[in-house]
Parts: structure tokens; C-alpha cells; sequence
């Protein structure tokens, strides 16, 4: 960690793919010791801030020190002290667990890991299924083995990818305890992206909500819940209307358009439905959805669209790796 | 998760072994014998390494043992009368063989930045020129475990080897230095690469040339000109020759040794090219 007790801390991050801005200007300040979420779509750059404060990606401007390191001057010295846990569990299938373990080992340099590595197995329940290829693992075992290789060589920071993607709701709730535990069992610092609310809200101890490679808002989760003084009410309609006819109803204050749906913004939710309700044949109403002051309503607030969204935003993200290809080609 | 497991702490610190480029070798051994691991638990990449190289011996050299002596002495010139296509065959197919495994090579790192593991290894304090060396070193490995399979199966086939202790470490030398050259020449061309095609696309653009215009399935003298000039500079033919004076004629000569000179500065400006590559172009993902 930094002299000033700071496990990261990034000033005007800057990357560019070609003509593609993929991170913009950010700063982040990470207290050690502490979890910190990066909230965001697809695409809105949070895996391209974690390889470059880890290094596997070169930062176009701005500068960035990681567990008391300049990432840029001095890379190995970060990459002895950062772990990583990515999206997609990455293990070698041919190797057994143990065999994993010793090539992390042998990776990161450690002479004496065999105790470090018995004990983390231990602490992951795998000692029984050490000697076995990984590949025959199930999805839980592997993100634990995964975990336990981010952990070997006593990191002071880790970097966590949407670490609970396409799992299961049994299999994220076990991997939420894990990550607590390990933020608080390890006293490591967890940087983690997500685009789950409530993944980001349980979990952090402050959050950053990123869209379009920029920073739009930073605090702890209560801090963001409370910027935004209102309900959301997210409408479908299968008559049409117009956002002149959804402004005039009593009580809603702003209205924006997603896709096929409207998101009004209204002071009270239960104020407004009655009139809504009013002004709209209620049988062409194909879907409604009341939001009530959270990180989803926070994201709303700050960029006028939901953060799990689909369709135009998912066009968006594949143009952008599309566009990050091309540029590196 | 018992309470016991979960009272888990830091604990003592773990050493580490050196900084700098001299700490790189615990990562250089630990991505060599992972390549090691990933080859020889793989039956199908057993078969095709040692399966090959006998195949050409069965069927290209079987086409040339049925012909008369007679003729095929004549035909190979200077072998010694009686010696047979298969004395001549065997060594160039070790060569060709050693040429062609740098291929396994670049798939396997096509491999590795495909499913993410490349940047398990660079997020580690591990430079990429180390995972190109360890690359390059596991390939020429691979190759290598052809040549007790095919003397055995040459022998088989009636071949009679000749050649002293020293004729011998010379071969194998110089093949080691054939096949870690031509590793590193794939892996330097495939470091940017993703593509799963381009390995097989590089095999055939180099391997199919440098094999028949090298000395190894026939004699260089019979090549027309301009396939010959290629012949006098071709590391695929200073191995095949080289093999050839001490397998089949038993001799190590000064022209052998300056065959084993070409082909060990043929590995070094490989190897020392390709990490200048590697370091540069390696692509992580």
C-alpha cells in the first residue's frame, strides 16, 4: 500500500483503441483494505481499467500507482503484489489443482507456497479434489480454485472482473460470502466490476458508476442512493404515446425514452401511479416497473437509462469490441 | 465452511526468489514443463508427433525401396552401394520432422490467449519474452522425442545406423538446434496472432518449400539450380547432411561441424530475433 494509505489511485486514466475512447479521464482513489465496485454496462470500460492498473494494457494518458507502485514505471513490482479473478474462470484444464497452484506459484517466484497453498486449499474446502484436473471441477469449485490462485502469493490487491457472471443465484450467493471473507479473513483490497445493483450494493464499500468510459458518479452505496431524491416508473405501452402526453401527468417531473419502453421520473411512485393510471388505458399498458432510491435508480438519474439494460446497449457493446478489433489489427 | 478452515491468516510472508531477468527462470521452467504436461497428457498430440514422421517413412519411403539397388544407388549417387532410399530417407524426415513441431508451438500460445491464459501469465511479474522461450524450448522438446521412435522404427524397416559417440551428440545437437530455431521462427511470426488458422497457414507456406528444397528426401545434386541455392542455405538440409554422415556413413567430418555451426547460429539469430519480437508483438489476448 502507498504511503498515503491508498491501495490504488489512478489520475486522468485515459486509454484510446484507435479513435475509440475506452476509458476517459477517470480518477479513482481505493482505500486499502477495502472493496470497490465499478458499476457499469457492457462496454462502459471497466475491464479496460483493470488491465491497465494491471499492467496488460498500456495507459494511453494519465498515470496510476497500485499497492504503492507506478503502474507504467515499475509493472512487475504491481504484478507481484495484485491478483486476479476474472470473468470467465481461467485455469489450465490439463493440470490438476495442485499443478495450477504450483504454476501460479512458480509465476509469482515463491520458494516456500506449499503451506500457504495447503492452507487455501483447506480454506476453499478443495483438499480432497487436489490431485484431479480441474477440468472435471464444477463451476463452483473452479471459481474457488480461481480465487485461491489470486490469493498464493499474499497480494495486497485484487482485481475482480464481474467476478459472478452467468452463475447461478446459489453459486453468486457463495461467492459473495467468499469475497467478503477474503476481503476481511485477508485484509486484501478488492477492486470488482459489476453491472449487478445488487451485487455492487451489498458487496462495496464504495462505488463508482462508469458509462461510456467515464466516471459519472463515486460513493459509498448509500451516499449514491441518497443523491436521488425520486422514484422511477419504467412504462411499456401498447398504444401509442408521446412524451408531451407522459409529462403532463400530475407528478412526473422528466421523461426519457429507452427502446420500447418510457422512464418517468416521478417525486413519489405511489403519487403518481393513480394519475398515470388516469391519463392511460390501463389495457394498453403491456409492462410497468416502479424503481424505487437505489444504485439502479442512481444510474437512471445519471444517464437516463437502466443499467441491465438490453438491445440498443447491447448493439452498442459489440460495435465497441467490433471497433477494438479492427483498431488493433 | 467450518469455523476451523475460516480462522485462516496472512501468516508469514512467502519468499520470493530474485528480481530482474536471472528471477525469470523459475517462470521460464514453470511454463516448460507446463508445456511438457499439456503434451504428453495429450494422447491425440502423442500420436500425430510420433505417428508422422513414420508415416513418411512408410509411405514416401516405401514408394523408392521396392526400385532396384542398383538404381537407387545410382539415383542417391554417393550412398554407399547397398545403403537403400530408407538410410538416405531417415534423417531428412528427422529434419522435416523437427522443422514442422514449431507449429504445435504457435497453436498452443493461439491456445492460451484464446481462453484467457496468456493473461493469467503476463498479469503475474512474468515478461512475455520469458512465455516466448518457454514456448520455444517446449516445442523443440516435443520434436525431440521423435528420434528414439523413428531410429527404432528404421530399424524395424532393415536400416542399419552407423556413427560414433561423438558423430551422435553432434546430430542430436544439431537437431535440438534445428527445432528450437524453427520453434522460434513460428512463434515469432504467430506472436500477434488469434487466429487458430494461421499457424497451419505458416506450416504450409514454410514447411513445404524448406522440405523439398532442402536435401532431405532427395539429393540436392539432382535440384535444379535455383532449388539448389536455396539447398545451400537451408538449416532443414545442413541437419539432413549432417544426419546423414553420421547415421549412414558413419563419419563426422570438419563439413559436419560446420553444419552444426550453421545450425546452432540458425537458433541463436532465431530465438534472439523472435524474443526481440515476442516482447514487442505478443498479443495477450
Amino acid at each position: 500500500m502507498s504511503a498515503n494509505g491508498w491501495a490504488i489511485s489512478a489520475h486522468g486514466l485515459t486509454k484510446h483503441y484507435g479513435k475509440l475512447v475506452a476509458v476517459d479521464h477517470v480518477d479513482l482513489s481505493v482505500p486499502g483494505g477495502t472493496i470497490f465496485g465499478l458499476l457499469g454496462p457492457n462496454g462502459a470500460g471497466k475491464t479496460t481499467i483493470i488491465k491497465l492498473l494491471t499492467g496488460l494494457s498500456a495507459i494511453t494518458e494519465g498515470s496510476a500507482t497500485v499497492a504503492g507502485y507506478d503502474i507504467t514505471a515499475d509493472p512487475m513490482h504491481v504484478k507481484q503484489r495484485v491478483g486476479w479473478v476474472a470473468a470467465e474462470v481461467i485455469l489450465d484444464d490439463d493440470l490438476s489443482g495442485w499443478e495450477n497452484l504450483w504454476l501460479q506459484a512458480k509465476l509469482q517466484r515463491l520458494s516456500d507456497w506449499k503451506p500457504r497453498a495447503l492452507q487455501l486449499l483447506g480454506y476453499f474446502e478443495l483438499t480432497d479434489r487436489r490431485k484431479d484436473k480441474v477440468g472435471t471441477y464444477s463451476t463452483g469449485m473452479r471459481k474457488k480454485m480461481e480465487i485461491a490462485l489470486a490469493l498464493l502469493h499474499q497480494p495486497e490487491v485484487i482485481f475482480m472482473d464481474e467476478p459472478t457472471i452467468g452463475l447461478d443465484a446459489n453459486v453468486r450467493r457463495m461467492l459473495w460470502d467468499l469475497i467478503t471473507g477474503v476481503n476481511k479473513q485477508f485484509g486484501v483490497t478488492i477492486l470488482l466490476t459489476s453491472h449487478y445493483i445488487e451485487e455492487a450494493d451489498m458487496l462495496c464499500d464504495r462505488v463508482a458508476i462508469i458509462d461510456h468510459g467515464k466516471f459519472v458518479a463515486t460513493g459509498t452505496p448509500s451516499e449514491l442512493k441518497s443523491r436521488v431524491k425520486a422514484d422511477y416508473i419504467e412504462l411499456e405501452t401498447s398504444e401509442s404515446v408521446t412524451s408531451e402526453r407522459l409529462a403532463a401527468i400530475p407528478g412526473v417531473s422528466n421523461v426519457r425514452s429507452q427502446g420500447n419502453a418510457w422512464i418517468l421520473k416521478v417525486a413519489s411512485a405511489e403519487e403518481a401511479l393513480p394519475a398515470l393510471f388516469h391519463a392511460l388505458k390501463t389495457d394498453g399498458i403491456r409492462r410497468i416497473n416502479v424503481e424505487k432510491p437505489s444504485l439502479e435508480s442512481v444510474f437512471i438519474d445519471l444517464t437516463g437509462k437502466r443499467l441491465d439494460q438490453t438491445g440498443s446497449d447491447v448493439q452498442d457493446y459489440r460495435k465497441f469490441y467490433m471497433n477494438v478489433r479492427r483498431s488493433r489489427q | 465452511m467450518s469455523t476451523a478452515t475460516r480462522s485462516l491468516t496472512l501468516g508469514a510472508t512467502i519468499a520470493r526468489s530474485k528480481d530482474g531477468y536471472v528471477g525469470q527462470f523459475s517462470q521460464f521452467s514453470g511454463l516448460y514443463v507446463r508445456e511438457l504436461l499439456r503434451t504428453f497428457r495429450n494422447p491425440f498430440v502423442i500420436v500425430i508427433t510420433l505417428v508422422q514422421p513414420f508415416m513418411w517413412l512408410a509411405f514416401f519411403g516405401g514408394i523408392f525401396s521396392t526400385l532396384p539397388t542398383a538404381e537407387l544407388d545410382t539415383f542417391l549417387l554417393h550412398a554407399p552401394p547397398g545403403t537403400g532410399y530408407l538410410s538416405f530417407l531417415l534423417p531428412g524426415v528427422l529434419s522435416t520432422g523437427m522443422m514442422s513441431i514449431g507449429m504445435f508451438g504457435a497453436m498452443s500460445t493461439i491456445q492460451d490467449k484464446r481462453f484467457g491464459f496468456m493473461k493469467r501469465i503476463l498479469i503475474t511479474p512474468t515478461s512475455k519474452a520469458t512465455v516466448y522461450l518457454a514456448k520455444a524450448l517446449g516445442s523443440a522438446t516435443r520434436g525431440l522425442v521423435q528420434i528414439p521412435v523413428m531410429i527404432a522404427a528404421a530399424t524395424a524397416f532393415g536400416v542399419t545406423l552407423h556413427g560414433g559417440p561423438l558423430g551422435w551428440a553432434a546430430w542430436i545437437v544439431g537437431l535440438t538446434c534445428l527445432g528450437l530455431g524453427f520453434s522460434a521462427l513460428f512463434l515469432a511470426i504467430t506472436a500477434s496472432s488469434t487466429d487458430w488458422q494461421t499457424p497451419g497457414v505458416v506450416s504450409n507456406f514454410i514447411t513445404m518449400p524448406l522440405m523439398f528444397a532442402s536435401g532431405a528426401m532427395f539429393p540436392a545434386s539432382i535440384y535444379p539450380g535455383w532449388m539448389r541455392a536455396i539447398a545451400d542455405v537451408n538449416p532443414v538440409g545442413f541437419s539432413a547432411n549432417l544426419a546423414r554422415s553420421v547415421l549412414t556413413y558413419g563419419q563426422f567430418t570438419g563439413t559436419d561441424l560446420t553444419y552444426l555451426g550453421y545450425l546452432a547460429l540458425f537458433a541463436v539469430v532465431m530465438i534472439g530475433i523472435g524474443t526481440l519480437l515476442a516482447s514487442k508483438y505478443l498479443k495477450v489476448e
